[in-house]
C-alpha cells in the first residue's frame, strides 16, 4: 500500500516515487541505458547536435552537456553560422576553472564544430549521424520553424527539443528543453512534451534538473522573470524610481535584482527575449502582461538598464513605510496574479513552480512559499489594490479561487514530502538550504507519517530538484543579528525539528547523496539513528567561515554518538570548516558510506528491519566531561577566526556538559548570542545582510 | 489692462508640479563635489515622481546654467538622460536671469505648437567653480586663466568695473541711505526666517540625499546652509565695502537647481494636482542701463513692462524679485514709489543665496505658491543681470476654486 503526502516530482518524469528508489534498490533509470535509448548503441552511436552552438544559450549548453556526456562516447556538433562570434571559444577559460586543464581539453576535443547557411546542412552532419538536436537558434518563429524542416528533411528521425523561452511547443511543432541562466551552470530545464521522454530521463540521469511544465505561451521562469521585470517597470514608470534603485528595493522584497541582470546577461539580448515574452503574453493574455514604453525603448536601443560608470546615480531614492508598501504592491500584486494565471492553467508541479523562481530568478522565497506566507486573503488584497492602481491590469487573468486552495498539501508541501509503503516512511527534501518553510514542511511531513502510524522512516533529498544540501539558509539569520531572540528562537525551534527524527521513531535512517552535505542539513540528519552517504559525498560543518555557531545541535550531537577517541575529528570538522569525503567519516559521523547502490540497499535494509550489520551508535545523554583545551587546533593566525573557533568550542563544553534535555537550550543560547555578537554581524552572514537589506 | 495682452496664450505652468533644491551656500554641502548637471537631472526626476508626474510626459527639456559643468557641451540631452529620459532640449544662459528666462522659452517652445509638456531645469554649481584658460594676446602672460564666479563677479569687460560697483554706484545716483538698506537687509532676513517657520516651503523644497561614487550617503541637501539670521544691529555694524553694500546686504554664491513645467492648459490640467489653478503668462520685459547701474534696471524693466500691459504696481498680488543687493530693493521702491515691505514676503535670493542659474526659478516658485495661497493674482517677478540688465515678467494666477 503506497501513500504520498502529493505527488513526487520524480513521478512527473515517470520515474515513481523517491521510496521506490530505495525498496528497489536501485536508480529509477541508468545513464547508459538513456544513452543507449537517445543516441544509440555504442556501435551505432548518433551525434548530439546543438544549433546557435555560438549564442549565450548554445555555447552554455554544448559545455554543460558536452561535459557530462564525455564518458558515453557521444560527438557532440556545434552548428553555427560561419560569421558567428566564437561563444564556444569564450566558454574555455570556465572550463578549465572547472574541470582542470586536461578535462577541459578532452571536453573541447569532443566538441566538432559545423557551420551552415541556414538552408542546407553540412554534407558531413550526415556521417555524424545526428539524433538529438537542442536548437538554440533566435527567437523567431518562421525561422526556427524552418530549422527543423531542414534538420527533419535530412535526419527525420532525430529527436528535437527547443530551448525557446516563449513560443508554445504546439506552435514550433517541437519538444521544448528551455533552460535558465547561467547556462553553463544552471541545471534546471523547463520541459514541455507530451509524454515524459528518454531524452528528459537521460538529462535527470546525468545530474541535471528537467521539470516538465505545461505548453503555454513563456514558461514558468519567463513569466516570473519577465513579470518580475515588467512589474519594475510599471512602477519605475508611475514612480520615476531609477531601476537602481528598484533592483535595490526589489532584492531586499523578493530577490532578484531584475534589471541588474539584464545588464548582466547583455542588455541587448536579455531587453528582446523580455520584451518578445512580454509580448506575447500580453498578445494572448491581454494588459496584465503588456510591455511598458520603457521597455519597448530598451528593446530597440539595446541600451543597458545602469547609468554608465560615470554616471554612478548621485541623488538617492528612500521611501517612507507607506510609499514602500505601495511599491511592494506594484511588485507583489502583478506577481500574485501572474502566478493564479498560472496555477489556474495548471502549467506544473507546485514544487515545480515554486523552485523554478527561487533557483532560477533568484527569488529568496519560492512565488508560491511567499503567497503561503503572506496568505490568501493578503495576496488577494495586493491583487485587487494593485488593480486600483494600475487597472488596465484588472480586466482579465486573474484567478483569486486558486489561491483558496493554500491548505491542500501540494501548497503545503512545496520543499518536503512524505510516502510510506505502510512500513517504511520516507520524507524527501527538495531544497537545497534549511530555511523555516523547510522546517514546518518537514514538521507537517513527520506529522503525517505518524498520523499513519509509521514508526520507521527514512531521510532524503528527493533524487530530483535538491542535487545536495548545503545547510542553513543563512538569509533566515539576518534578524538574528540584532535580535538575540529571534537567534534563539531559530536554533532551538530547528533543533526540535531535527530531535524528532530520534525521539519519534523506532528507526530513522538519513541518507545523504549529491556532491555535498553541510552544515545545517548535516546536523538535520546527524539527528537520525542511522546516517548512511554515498561515497561520492562530502560532508562538512563550514560554519566557522562565516562565522556562527552551529545551531542545530552540532556542537554536540554528534560528540554524544562519537568515541572520546574520535572527538579530535569532530573538532577539525568543527574548527577548520574543512569537508571530508563521507567514507573518511565513517564510525564517528557516519554509519556507512559506499555506492550509490549499496547505500539504496543498506538503507532499505535498516530501515525495513533486514539484516544490515551496522550498529547503532547510541546516543549517551547524560553529562560528559571535556576539556577543550587538549583539541585547539594551531593557530590559524586569523584572530577572528581563533575567536569564532574559541566560541565554538566553549559551545561543545558547555553543550556537552549538559544533560542531553538540557544541551539544545544551551546550544541554542550560545549559537544566538554569538550571532549578535560583531564577529558575525561583520562577517559573511553581515556582509549578506548588509547588502540585502540596505537600500 | 490691454485686452489682448497676453504672452503664450497656449502656455501655463501646471500649479503643483515645481521643486527646488535648497540653496546651500558654496563649499557647505555635499554639492560642492557633485557634477551638477547630473544631480540637477537626476532630482529633477525625483522631484517629478514625488509630484506624481511620470517623467514620460516630458517631451522636451530646457536647462540654464551659467558656470561650466563637466560635459557641458552635451547640454540638454545629456542631463536629459541623466533623468533617464532621452529627449531633446538645449540650453539657455544669461547670466542671474537665466531661470526666469528659461521659463520663458520654455513657454515659446510650447506656444509656437512644437512641444505640449516643456521641461524647465536650471542649475548651478558656484563651489570649485572651473577655470578656463583663454589664449589672450592682450595679456603679458599670453594667456588668461580666468576663475568662472569669482573673476568675472569681479569685472565686468564691458565696463571694467565690478559688479559690486554697480551696487555702489546706483546707491549714490539714488542717494541711499545705507541705514535704509540695513533695515531692509534685516527685514528681508524676517521675511525668510518667518516664512520658515510655517509650511510654505512643503510644496517647494525638496530634501536630497546625495550619493558619493560608492553609493553611500555623502550628504543630506535639506536646508539653504550658511544663511543665518541677522539683526539689525548686526546689519548696522557689517563695515561697507562700497556705498551701502556690507556682507549683510549683498546675497552669497551658492549651489542648487530648480525645475518647473511649462505646459498646454489641457495637460497642466491633467498633470497638475489642483487642476483648477490656472498660471497664464502676461508678459516679459528687458531693459539695459547705463554702465555699472545694473540695480536700477529692474525697475525700468518693470516700468516698461506695466506699459506694455497696461497694468499697474496696484494689480499686482505677489512681488518678488532677484535682489543680489538690497540696494536694488530700494532702488526698486523708489523708481515704482513702491513699499519695499510689500515684496518678497516669503524670502528672496538675498538672503537665501544665489546659485545663478536656478535663482529666479526659485524666486518664480515661490511667488506662485504665494500668490496660490493669497487666492491668485496678478504676479510680478523681476531681476538684475549681468551686463546692467533688468528683466520682468507678470504671470497671471487663476485659482477656480477660491
Amino acid at each position: 500500500m503506497m501513500k504520498t503526502l502529493r505527488q513526487s516530482t520524480l513521478d512527473t518524469m515517470g520515474l515513481g516515487n523517491v521510496i521506490d528508489i530505495f525498496k528497489n534498490g536501485t536508480m529509477p533509470a541508468r545513464t547508459e541505458d538513456l544513452v543507449d535509448e537517445v543516441f544509440g548503441k555504442s556501435s551505432d552511436r548518433g551525434a548530439f547536435v546543438i544549433s546557435g552552438a555560438n549564442g549565450i544559450v548554445g555555447a552554455g549548453k554544448t559545455m554543460q552537456i558536452g561535459s557530462r556526456l564525455l564518458s558515453y562516447d557521444v560527438p557532440i556538433v556545434a552548428l553555427d553560422f560561419p560569421g558567428a562570434q566564437d561563444g564556444i571559444g569564450m566558454q574555455y577559460k570556465g572550463l578549465e576553472g572547472s574541470f582542470g586543464p586536461r578535462n577541459a581539453m578532452d571536453i573541447m576535443s569532443n566538441v566538432i564544430r559545423m557551420h551552415y547557411d541556414g538552408n542546407r546542412l553540412p554534407a558531413k552532419l550526415k556521417s555524424m549521424n545526428p539524433r538529438f538536436l537542442l536548437e538554440a537558434i533566435p527567437e523567431i518563429l518562421e525561422v526556427k520553424k524552418k530549422h527543423y524542416s531542414v534538420f527533419r528533411e535530412s535526419f527525420p528521425s532525430v529527436e528535437i527539443r527547443s530551448v525557446t523561452s516563449g513560443f508554445p511547443s504546439s506552435e514550433l511543432g517541437v519538444g521544448i528543453a528551455h533552460p535558465a541562466f547561467p547556462h553553463q551552470i544552471n541545471k534546471i530545464w523547463e520541459i514541455v512534451e507530451d509524454k515524459p521522454s528518454a531524452v528528459t530521463r537521460l538529462f535527470w540521469s546525468l545530474g541535471m534538473i528537467p521539470l516538465e511544465v505545461g505548453d503555454y505561451w513563456s514558461f514558468i521562469l519567463d513569466v516570473l522573470f519577465c513579470g518580475i521585470t515588467h512589474a519594475s517597470l510599471q512602477y519605475h514608470h508611475a514612480s520615476n524610481m531609477p531601476v537602481w534603485k528598484i533592483d535595490k528595493y526589489v532584492r531586499r522584497q523578493f530577490g532578484p535584482n531584475p534589471f541588474r541582470a539584464h545588464d548582466a546577461i547583455g542588455a541587448k539580448g536579455a531587453n528582446f527575449l523580455t520584451w518578445s515574452c512580454l509580448h506575447h503574453l500580453a498578445e494572448h493574455y491581454g494588459e496584465l502582461f503588456r510591455p511598458t514604453d520603457e521597455l519597448t525603448y530598451r528593446k530597440d536601443s539595446g541600451q543597458n538598464w545602469y547609468p554608465l560608470n560615470h554616471f554612478r546615480p548621485l541623488v538617492n531614492w528612500t521611501l517612507t513605510e507607506s510609499e514602500e508598501d505601495e511599491m511592494k504592491t506594484w511588485i507583489l500584486g502583478p506577481l500574485v496574479q501572474m502566478t493564479s494565471l498560472m496555477l489556474h492553467e495548471q502549467r506544473g508541479h507546485l514544487s515545480h513552480i515554486n523552485a523554478i523562481g527561487e533557483i532560477c530568478a533568484q527569488f529568496r522565497s519560492g512565488i508560491l512559499a511567499m503567497i503561503r506566507k503572506i496568505g490568501a486573503d493578503e495576496a488577494i488584497s495586493r491583487v485587487e489594490t494593485y488593480h486600483k492602481l494600475c487597472p488596465s491590469a484588472g480586466g482579465g487573468c486573474w484567478y483569486p479561487e486558486v489561491l483558496k486552495k493554500i491548505e491542500e498539501p501540494e501548497w503545503q508541501q512545496l520543499y518536503v514530502n512524505a510516502e510510506h509503503d505502510g512500513t517504511v516512511g520516507l520524507i524527501s527534501i527538495n531544497r537545497e538550504s534549511y530555511n523555516s518553510d523547510v522546517d514546518a514542511e518537514l514538521n507537517r511531513a513527520i506529522d503525517w507519517l505518524k498520523a499513519e502510524s509509521i514508526d520507521r522512516v527514512i531521510l532524503s533529498g528527493d533524487f530530483h530538484i535538491a542535487t545536495q544540501l548545503v545547510g542553513a539558509d543563512t538569509s533566515e539569520f539576518y534578524p538574528a543579528l540584532h535580535d538575540e531572540k529571534s537567534g534563539y528562537a531559530i536554533s532551538l525551534n530547528w533543533s526540535r525539528t531535527a530531535r524528532r527524527f530520534n525521539d519519534e521513531f523506532n528507526v530513522s535512517v538519513g541518507f545523504i547523496n549529491g556532491k555535498r552535505c553541510l552544515g545545517g542539513m548535516l546536523e538535520l540528519m546527524m539527528h537520525c539513528h542511522y546516517l548512511v552517504a554515498n561515497e561520492a559525498t562530502q560532508v562538512g560543518m563550514p560554519e566557522v567561515t562565516l562565522p556562527v555557531i552551529p545551531g542545530m545541535e552540532g556542537c554536540h550531537w554528534p560528540f554524544r554518538k562519537a568515541e572520546s577517541s574520535d572527538w579530535p575529528k569532530l573538532f577539525e570538522l568543527l574548527l577548520t570548516g574543512k569537508a571530508v569525503g563521507s567514507k573518511d567519516a565513517v564510525g564517528w559521523l557516519v554509519d556507512y558510506s559506499g555506492s550509490i547502490e549499496d547505500c539504496l540497499k543498506t538503507v532499505w535494509d535498516i530501515a525495513s528491519g533486514g539484516d544490515h550489520n551496522l550498529s547503532q551508535r547510541k546516543i549517551k545523554s547524560e553529562s560528559m566531561k571535556m576539556a577543550i583545551s587538549e583539541f585547539g587546533l594551531p593557530d590559524s593566525g586569523n584572530s577572528a577566526f581563533e575567536a569564532s573557533r574559541k566560541a565554538i568550542m566553549q559551545c561543545v563544553q558547555n553543550a556537552c556538559q549538559a544533560s542531553l534535555d538540557e544541551a539544545v537550550t544551551v546550544q541554542a543560547k550560545h549559537s544566538a548570542e554569538f550571532m549578535k555578537s560583531d564577529l558575525c554581524r561583520f562577517g559573511v552572514i553581515g556582509a549578506d545582510a548588509k547588502k540585502v537589506l540596505t537600500v | 489692462m490691454n485686452s489682448d495682452t497676453q504672452m503664450f496664450s497656449r502656455a501655463r505652468i501646471p500649479y503643483g508640479t515645481w521643486g527646488s533644491s535648497y540653496f546651500p551656500a558654496w563649499q557647505t554641502s555635499a554639492l560642492a563635489e557633485v557634477n551638477i548637471g547630473q544631480f540637477a537631472g537626476e532630482s529633477m526626476n525625483r522631484i517629478l515622481g514625488l509630484r506624481r508626474i511620470p517623467k514620460s510626459e516630458l517631451e522636451y527639456l530646457v536647462i540654464g546654467s551659467t558656470i561650466p559643468w563637466h560635459w557641458k557641451f552635451w547640454t540638454a540631452p545629456l542631463v536629459a538622460s541623466c533623468l533617464d529620459h532621452r529627449i531633446p532640449g538645449y540650453h539657455v544662459e544669461q547670466a542671474c536671469a537665466t531661470g526666469l528666462q528659461a521659463v520663458v522659452v520654455a513657454a515659446a517652445e510650447v506656444h509656437g505648437n512644437s512641444h505640449d509638456v516643456v521641461g524647465v531645469l536650471t542649475f548651478d554649481r558656484t563651489s570649485d567653480s572651473p577655470v578656463g584658460v583663454f589664449p589672450e594676446r592682450r595679456a603679458h602672460e599670453r594667456t588668461h586663466a580666468l576663475a568662472d564666479v569669482w573673476d568675472n563677479f569681479g569685472f565686468d569687460p564691458a565696463t571694467g568695473g565690478a559688479m559690486m560697483a554697480c551696487a555702489g554706484n546706483a546707491a549714490r545716483k539714488y542717494k541711499v541711505d545705507r541705514r535704509e538698506v540695513d533695515e531692509l537687509a534685516a527685514y528681508r532676513y524676517d521675511q525668510y526666517f518667518q516664512t520658515k517657520e510655517t509650511n510654505f516651503f512643503d510644496n517647494i523644497m525638496v530634501p536630497l540625499e546625495v550619493l558619493n561614487v560608492q553609493g553611500k550617503f555623502l550628504g543630506k541637501i535639506d536646508d539653504d546652509y550658511g544663511v543665518k539670521n541677522i539683526s539689525l544691529n548686526e546689519m548696522r555694524a557689517m563695515p561697507e565695502l562700497d556705498s551701502c553694500v556690507t556682507g549683510g546686504t549683498q546675497t552669497h554664491a551658492s549651489d542648487g537647481m530648480a525645475t518647473l513645467l511649462v505646459t498646454t492648459k489641457e495637460k497642466a490640467q491633467e498633470l497638475s494636482p489642483r487642476p483648477e489653478i490656472d498660471i497664464q503668462f502676461v508678459g516679459k520685459a528687458e531693459v539695459r542701463t547705463y554702465p555699472s547701474l545694473m540695480p536700477e534696471s529692474p525697475g525700468m524693466a518693470v516700468q516698461k513692462l506695466l506699459q506694455s500691459t497696461g497694468l499697474t504696481m496696484a494689480d499686482m498680488t505677489v512681488v518678488k524679485n532677484h535682489n543680489p543687493f538690497a540696494v536694488n530693493d530700494v532702488v526698486f521702491a523708489k523708481e515704482l514709489k513702491y513699499d519695499w515691505k510689500k515684496m518678497n514676503k516669503t524670502g528672496c535670493p538675498l538672503v537665501w543665496g544665489h546659485p545663478q542659474g536656478p535663482t529666479l526659478t526659485r524666486v518664480i516658485i515661490e511667488a506662485l505658491e504665494e500668490a496660490v495661497s493669497l487666492g491668485g493674482g496678478y504676479v510680478l517677478i523681476f531681476g538684475c543681470a549681468a551686463g546692467d540688465v533688468g528683466i520682468a515678467t507678470i504671470l497671471k494666477v487663476t485659482d477656480g476654486g477660491k
